[in-house]
């Protein structure tokens, strides 16, 4: 209960000093693996596999599943699986070091129950994955990498991502506040 | 020089431990920042925490001014680097459906598996929801297959589609970011006000 | 704290802006000059006549003949299936393309080899491998392969191996292309002898 000293805000980091962090990440990501971060490709490579081990005959038979499967490995042998498991790793060492790993809890606003919070994390997952392939990337590959290497097809994400939120954030108030 | 693993400079077997560590510090850096609370994130949406805003552009901004510099001192080859491809109205439909399910969810991929690791459960289902709906997605994929595929402009750079340098839209970036990092701490210290802090 | 921000938000716009007044930067990658001055003095860049005339009759597909000479020069004369980029023009975006193809030896040549070499350092120093000068030049090529000598006749075997080797050689390359020997061969005179003092330590030309 120590770190409660400041009204109830955690310790946070400043968060200009996190995004120069991140900023320098992801040059450093691209100068030494010539692309960006990502996360949403690794729940595919978990989606594919499952797929793959449950009915390999159906995998291979879609357009879709057979793009990413390869004889030679398999699909969680990927770059995005191996950072994502970072990313985990990562969240559970700052968790750690600023005291934040407690026993497992759903945070949700006072004014709604945690089975609402649960029900719209799973609608909102379930979204956000769908969207994911259509933009090719979520906000961490398409949104935050693409836009700082430039490409368009990021910045077109990114607009849509924020834009929509701030567009509907209205009529999904109950949920926050 | 630069990007190493293209360039032949790291090889191959290096590829997943650099994967690794990259993505601890992605971790760390999403988790510190306090990525890993959704009502932190959902409150650049209601002007409560401007949180994902600041991580955000000071990231976007520092990442492309520093890219620039990288490649104006020669240790970075721009045109080696992955772009993005833009598949326009599919990515457009994308993103909206997933600024839908950021403000429904509350969490995004990434910052979902650091809230896992701190253990919160609305995370967990956020990324069993991302599983079915990527499992939803292939299983339906047949049926906009055409629709994917559509609208490919291949790997354009904003500079490509707009015309202006990539100095000066790195520039136009960062005056906008600055500005909006003065303007939401004005909002977010008059939203604050009316509204009672929260437990994380 | 807010004093912080002030500076930072300058600090960036700074740094950003920064970008904008930077005078435009040559693009060319080049080595070091350590490493440039050491592939300098190795005497491995040069290709002799002989080996030239032997990879020309084999059909090389990896060969790639490039005159630096003026193209007036070039129209006149010059090596079967050779390409033309005049030394002054070697920089310019649109001839990039032909050097460091992957798999193919560039090899210069020009009259004599000053020029030759001096297209073979700015290649390298662009960072390009495998690029090769032709020994002598085109002087050395008419010396030995289009007008081969008779050596002595005390001379040991091998020499007389090598004046065979020119001789078909010669047939070659008179034989397909008849008039060029003889309007190189009034070229030929001028450069030689300028030449010859500063090769003197190597055989041939």
């Amino acid at each position: 209960m120590k770190k409660h000293k400041i009204k109830n805000y955690p310790h946070y980091i400043n968060p200009y000093f996190g995004g120069l962090l991140l900023g320098i990440l992801i040059i450093v990501t691209v100068y030494i693996t010539g692309r960006g971060l990502g996360a949403s490709g690794a729940v595919k490579s978990a989606v594919v596999t499952s797929v793959d081990v449950v009915s390999s005959s159906h995998a291979e038979e879609s357009a879709f599943y057979s793009k990413f499967i390869s004889d030679d490995h398999s699909p969680m042998y990927n770059w995005l699986v191996f950072e994502s498991i970072g990313i985990f790793i990562g969240g559970l060492l700052s968790g750690a070091i600023f005291g934040r790993i407690k026993k497992f809890r759903v945070e949700h606003s006072p004014k709604i129950t945690s089975k609402t919070r649960l029900i719209g994390a799973a609608v909102g997952g379930i979204l956000f994955g769908f969207g994911s392939q259509f933009g090719r990337g979520c906000t961490s590959g398409a949104a935050l990498s693409g836009t700082a290497t430039f490409s368009f097809g990021g910045m077109i994400v990114m607009f849509g991502i924020f834009g929509t939120g701030y567009a509907v954030a209205y009529f999904f108030r109950k949920l926050w506040i | 020089m630069g990007p190493l693993i293209p360039n032949g400079i790291l090889t191959g077997n290096w590829d997943f431990v650099i994967a690794l560590l990259l993505g601890i510090a992605f971790g760390f850096v999403l988790e510190a920042s306090g990525f890993s609370s959704s009502r932190n994130l959902a409150g650049v949406f209601y002007g409560y925490n401007f949180v994902v805003l600041r991580v955000f552009f000071t990231a976007v901004i520092v990442a492309m001014v520093g890219l620039l510099y990288f490649d104006y001192f020669g240790w970075l080859e721009m045109d080696k680097i992955f772009i993005l491809p833009t598949y326009l109205t599919p990515m457009i439909t994308g993103s909206v459906v997933m600024g839908f399910g950021f403000i429904i969810g509350g969490f995004c991929p990434g910052t979902s598996y650091t809230a896992i690791a701190i253990g919160k459960l609305d995370a967990l289902v956020f990324t069993g929801g991302l599983f079915l709906g990527i499992f939803l997605f292939s299983e339906a994929f047949p049926l906009f297959q055409d629709f994917y595929y559509s609208g490919d402009m291949g790997s354009p750079t904003i500079t490509d589609m707009l015309g202006i340098s990539a100095q000066w839209i790195a520039f136009a970036f960062v005056v906008i970011a600055l500005a909006a990092f003065w303007i939401t701490w004005i909002i977010e210290k008059r939203v604050r006000k009316n509204i009672t802090p929260y437990k994380f | 704290m807010n004093k912080n921000y002030i500076i930072l938000t300058a600090l960036m716009i700074v740094l950003a802006g920064g970008l904008l007044v930077v005078p435009e930067r040559q693009k060319y990658q080049q080595i070091g000059p350590d490493e440039l001055l050491w592939e300098i003095i190795q005497p491995t860049r040069y290709v002799s006549t002989d080996k030239v005339a032997q990879l020309i009759i084999e059909g090389d597909p990896s060969l790639e003949l490039v005159d630096v000479r003026p193209t007036a020069d070039y129209e006149k004369f010059s090596l079967p299936k050779s390409i033309n980029i005049p030394l002054d023009s070697l920089l310019q975006e649109s001839y990039q393309d032909y050097l460091g193809i992957d798999g193919m030896k560039v090899l210069f040549f020009s009259n004599d080899d000053i020029k030759a070499d001096q297209a073979w350092v700015l290649a390298k120093r662009l960072g390009y491998d495998n690029i090769y000068v032709m020994k002598g030049g085109l002087n050395c090529w008419i010396r030995t392969i289009i007008q081969p000598k008779k050596p002595s006749t005390d001379s040991p075997s091998t020499e007389f191996a090598l004046y065979d080797f020119r001789k078909g050689a010669q047939m070659y390359f008179t034989g397909a292309k008849t008039e060029t020997s003889e309007k190189s061969s009034n070229k030929k005179a001028v450069k030689i002898q300028r030449k010859k003092k500063k090769t003197a330590a190597s055989g041939g030309c």
